[in-house]
């Protein structure tokens, strides 16, 4: 029973992961490039939540969702339209790489001056602890509804890149930049969207994740590699793909916590490495 | 092309030798640590340089390689009861076949998939190293054989040590990148395409150069944390290793031998006058650094260097080939005449960055 347990929690956990990962595969889906500071993004939009419980004590955590996720929205649109945009056309493919990972070093230390570098926790109260079952299992109520956004994240996603005008033009952009000029498209202003749209999803996460485990400015570096493992297992192209391979990594890693209780995210990683050794175009690739 | 002018070089050379074997004698213990830390780290950072600036190979995992050289200096050293000195060649030995067994399966990957797969193997290694209490788990380990060098000798020893790997680190990759190797790395770096289309091997090249990148951040690893008498897993295996590494060669100019000199000296002063002088802590060094290099990359793409060649004139260390003087070329078409003399040889010798 408790290993049914431990998976069920791993997909629970897993389906967060996904959710981490999903706004970087938006981002190297639509302009192939890898944004290193993703990781740096999560743990600011989990400090701003940390910040805003402080100015709003009376509010719930999960209230306060929104108000980050619109922040971060604003900062990824800076971001992209500042820094990014300068680099996304050069020929060099590791100028985005190397530009995006100095942000990430920036960031870190900022936060490091400006919050400290002790472990950080977002309270959920009374939410945090009930729990439900069927029978002899038990599982956390938060867990749940975590998952229940994440799923319902990932559709919302799904249909407005498939069904809306915006996502028509977001995958025309990503398929030929410079014909969608011809169009009367800013390649330019689609991706300041879309990179506002990784960071909000991203800072959702970054929320949910900061209620589920503590977090330092230091924690950004994990974050980053999970997110981006997730995309490198969900193979690119399809978000339900960076769904399964974040739950993939969760139950790796829950597992793996349960056979050895120091092991940090090693058992994630391994199955990275591995996954990479047999399926270097990812686990559930459907599609290119 | 006089005489005089062609053996100035090997003057200077001479001379900066014999001040390297002497500085012992003439600068104190802290300023030869501070001189062998610098020393290092262009070692590291000029690995880096083959790998980003001619291998197309941009590693954020190299730390790996720093902190296995490390723990394999400290524990053949332990071990074997031996002072660190005489293992030292073990290091880059081991960081070399792990880097040929790594790279099986990492050049799978491409672009920002091999720099982050890089990085999570070396969270990997971290991760074990820390839960295998043999290897001193997270608290990391002293190194007690120390004891079995001269007091007196441990700091001038330490200080000719990183002394060579630095030279040998510049001189080494100069060699490098004019032999059929180098030759065939920047043919690849320019357009892979082609270079494949003529023969080149793509992927042999890449592994030549990754499997001597380890071994040089991995013998500059164990120096650094011999010179610290301590290691813990948390500092072998720290991301600001890749930082700095990639922050000095961003400033000081990607793709040239040059650059991470000039880096490592901008590197170490500001970090002097922002610590020392104004009394910031290494965060805002950090901050500053990093704000220097998103420049330099929004702006100065290819770094300082060539803004300073272009003030001091001259070749230094370019691995520029230049195309036969003499013979029917040059005799039968004037063009080549301009080939030659083209001040940067841009878009003329694909081999020169």
């Amino acid at each position: 029973m408790i290993w049914v347990e431990t998976i069920v929690n791993g997909i629970l956990y897993g389906g967060l992961y996904g959710l981490l990962g999903v706004g970087l595969a938006l981002i190297v889906g639509v302009m192939r490039v890898v944004n290193l500071s993703h990781g740096e993004f999560i743990v600011l939009s989990a400090f701003l939540g940390v910040s805003l419980v402080g100015v709003f004590p009376w509010l719930h955590p999960l209230a306060l969702i929104l108000p980050v996720a619109v922040i971060a929205f604003g900062l990824g649109v800076a971001l992209q339209a500042v820094l990014i945009n300068r680099v996304v056309t050069r020929p060099d493919p590791f100028a985005g790489i190397l530009l995006t990972f100095g942000v990430a070093v920036v960031m870190r230390n900022l936060m490091v001056e400006i919050y400290g570098a002790d472990l950080r926790h977002l309270q959920a109260g009374q939410l945090a602890q009930a729990s439900t079952g069927v029978g002899a299992l038990h599982v956390g109520v938060l867990p749940l509804l975590i998952l229940a956004l994440s799923v319902a994240l990932f559709t919302a996603l799904q249909l407005l890149l498939t069904r809306t005008r915006f996502g028509r033009i977001v995958r025309a952009t990503a398929d030929h930049r410079d014909v969608v000029r011809l169009m009367g498209v800013n390649p330019g202003r689609v991706y300041n969207l879309v990179m506002g749209l990784s960071l909000a999803l991203a800072s959702v996460a970054g929320m949910l994740l900061a209620i589920r485990a503590s977090f330092s400015p230091y924690s950004g570096v994990e974050r980053l590699l999970v997110s981006f493992e997730v995309v490198v297992l969900g193979g690119l192209g399809t978000f339900w793909g960076a769904m399964l391979g974040g739950i993939a990594l969760g139950v790796a890693e829950l597992v793996g916590l349960r056979l050895d209780p120091n092991a940090g995210p090693l058992y994630a990683h391994l199955l990275f490495l591995v996954g990479v050794l047999l399926r270097p175009n990812g686990l559930f690739r459907v599609r290119t | 092309m006089t005489a005089v002018r062609a053996s100035a070089p090997w003057s200077i050379a001479v001379l900066g030798v014999a001040a390297l074997v002497a500085a012992p004698w003439l600068i104190g213990e802290g300023a030869q640590r501070f001189l062998s830390e610098a020393m290092l780290m262009l070692a590291m950072a000029q690995m880096w340089n083959l790998l980003a600036g001619y291998a197309g190979l941009v590693s954020m995992g190299q730390q790996v390689f720093v902190g296995l050289g490390a723990y394999c200096l400290f524990f053949s050293s332990i071990w074997l009861k031996v002072a660190p000195f005489w293992v030292l060649p073990l290091a880059p030995l081991l960081c070399a076949v792990v880097a040929a067994i790594v790279a099986l399966f990492m050049f799978r990957l491409r672009e920002a998939y091999f720099a982050i797969g890089t990085w999570v193997f070396s969270e990997v290694v971290s991760l074990m190293i820390s839960k295998t209490e043999r290897l001193g788990g997270e608290r990391g380990v002293g190194l007690p054989t120390a004891r079995l060098v001269d007091p007196r000798w441990l700091e001038p020893l330490t200080f000719w040590t990183s002394a060579a790997i630095a030279l040998a680190s510049v001189f080494g990759t100069y060699a490098l990148l004019r032999s059929r190797v180098g030759l065939g790395l920047m043919t690849v770096r320019d357009n892979e395409v082609a270079a494949a289309s003529i023969g080149v091997d793509v992927w042999r090249n890449r592994f030549i150069a990754f499997v001597i990148a380890a071994a040089g951040c991995g013998i500059a690893g164990a120096v650094s944390f011999t010179a610290a008498l301590y290691v813990a897993p948390g500092f072998a295996f720290d991301p600001n290793w890749v930082v700095a590494m990639m922050i000095i060669v961003i400033i000081g100019g990607i793709g040239t031998l040059e650059g991470p000199i000039l880096g490592v000296i901008i590197y170490f002063a500001l970090r002097e006058a922002l610590t020392v002088v104004f009394g910031l802590s290494a965060g805002w060094y950090l901050i500053g650094l990093g704000t220097v290099a998103i420049a330099a990359i929004l702006f100065e793409p290819d770094g300082l260097w060539p803004l300073v060649r272009g003030r001091l004139g001259g070749d230094w260390l370019s691995v520029r080939r230049e195309p036969p003087t003499s013979g029917w070329i040059a005799a039968a078409t004037p063009a080549a005449e301009g080939v030659r003399s083209s001040p940067s040889g841009l878009g003329t010798t694909p081999s020169d960055r």
